[in-house]
């Protein structure tokens, strides 16, 4: 009973914890607005926390730039099991208008698996939040099957 | 027999199963009611609980650089301070175990939480957790002035051989024949700088000076995970179930009816209203204070509040 009490939180109470890895800003502004009054995430229970130790899932906006690259696999590894990461926006996977350039070491499934990946540039809000309830699942998945 | 009632008082009520019940609705109802101020839908009440039970289903990771046996052992050295705070504080007539402890032992046992989130962040290594712990100590110090004068106000009024008292005890006994605290003008004041003290106290927002996430990545707590982390939210839901506790206790105590659940149905009515007027209220209508600027807040406006009734009751009102 105890263990189906902690599955059943583990999708109510999601921590969200947001790298930006070279996003051109739009992504990451769009990413708040989840949490203001008009949309309001905390309803689901999601909560924007400031340190990766707390986050259970992690938003990852912009193509991965070679800048960014050492960070992010770095922070990645600070994040307790289980997590879900969630690719915001067309640049983490195909890249979008930076594929090419010599900057751009992407795409993001080069160095972690990808959970869910919202399309858009930039998303709308009501994508970020249908994606983001769809991690929560998968995070209970995850935890289940440990 | 006797072994028995004290395993259940320290264990269920008002031990830890009762605090942290209370404690994590509280929290609950406080952030619902920040979120319909703020015109949002809101967490359900039970949101606190979901974070918990989550909490302790992830993997707790403890950094290369920090000491492990403090890392670990600061929670729970809170957590167990925070419980034994919940046996001596008297619901109305009730104390699990009365005449042990004063308000003095209150006092002491009030910074043990706060001294555990400086020992654990100090031992987790991390450079945000040092800014973080220097902070937390000039919270300590700011509101501990201010608190320890409305105690002392107390004691002065409910001693009635003109000297001071620090008993719980006589304070309930006094409020039970002249009414509570609070119907006495005199004491308006210090209430309102006990009310003031209590979100700091507790470390909630506009006075969160050491955990502020979106400066310095929730301070001490920026390497606690999993269970550690589950059990300092519990601390913080407990601290603010205590915290209210006290007030009822100091300023709106009495004889109660008499009738134990009755009495536990009223303190819990009064910790809900003291929970939104002194914790929601600032929280939905302020911003994170500055560090100085909570300083020189407490160490003025609420130190005055609290000598202006120091005074008026030492003049016999
Ligand atoms: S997807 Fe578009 S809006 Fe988002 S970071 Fe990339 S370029 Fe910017």
């Amino acid at each position: 009973m105890f263990k189906k009490i902690i599955d059943n939180s583990m999708a109510k109470s999601p921590w969200i914890y947001h790298i930006n890895t070279g996003s051109c800003n739009g992504c990451d502004i769009e990413l708040v607005s989840v949490i203001t009054p008009r949309y309001d995430a905390e309803r689901m229970g999601f909560k924007l926390t400031g340190t990766p130790r707390h986050a259970d899932i992690v938003v990852v906006s912009g193509p991965v730039t070679s800048q960014s690259k050492e960070r992010l696999v770095r922070t990645l590894a600070q994040v307790p099991e289980p997590r879900v990461i969630v690719s915001l926006g067309s640049c983490p996977r195909p890249c979008n208008v930076f594929k090419g350039s010599y900057s751009v070491e992407g795409p993001l499934d080069k160095f972690c698996e990808v959970d869910v990946s919202v399309a858009g540039c930039t998303p709308k809000p009501e994508a970020i939040i249908d994606g983001l309830a769809l991690a929560a699942q998968i995070l209970k998945e995850k935890r289940r099957q440990k | 027999m006797q072994i028995l009632l004290d395993l259940f008082y320290v264990l269920i009520f008002p031990g830890f199963l009762f605090c942290a019940v209370v404690g994590l609705l509280l929290a609950g109802i406080d952030r619902k009611i920040v979120a319909r101020m703020q015109k949002r839908m809101g967490p359900p009440i039970v949101q606190p609980f979901y974070d918990f039970f989550k909490l302790l289903g992830k993997e707790t990771i403890i950094p290369h650089a920090a000491s492990r046996g403090v890392f670990i052992a600061a929670p729970l050295l809170g957590l167990v301070s925070l419980v034994v705070m919940a046996l001596f504080i008297p619901v109305f007539g009730f104390t699990a175990f009365s005449g042990v402890a004063d308000l003095i032992v209150i006092l002491y046992l009030l910074t043990i939480p706060a001294a555990a989130i400086i020992v654990g962040g100090a031992a987790s290594g991390s450079p945000y957790a040092g800014v973080g712990i220097s902070r937390e100590m000039v919270a300590i110090v700011a509101y501990e002035l201010p608190l320890i004068i409305v105690l002392l106000t107390v004691g002065k009024k409910a001693a009635l051989d003109g000297g001071i008292t620090f008993s719980f005890t006589e304070i309930q006994a006094y409020q039970a024949e002249f009414g509570s605290m609070l119907s006495h003008w005199s004491m308006i004041p210090a209430a309102v700088a006990m009310l003031l003290v209590i979100p700091s106290e507790v470390g909630s927002h506009p006075f969160d000076v050491a955990e502020a996430e979106t400066e310095i990545c929730e301070g001490p707590l920026v390497e606690y995970s999993g269970s550690l982390l589950g059990i300092y939210k519990l601390n913080h839901a407990i601290k603010m179930f205590i915290l209210t506790a006290l007030f009822a206790a100091l300023f709106l105590g009495g004889a109660g009816s008499g009738i134990l659940i009755v009495d536990v149905l009223l303190l819990l009515l009064i910790c809900t209203v003291v929970t939104i007027l002194s914790m929601s209220l600032p929280h939905a209508i302020s911003a994170r204070l500055k560090v100085e600027k909570m300083f020189k807040f407490y160490w003025t406006l609420v130190t005055v509040l609290a000598v202006i009734s120091l005074v008026l009751v030492w003049m016999g009102f």
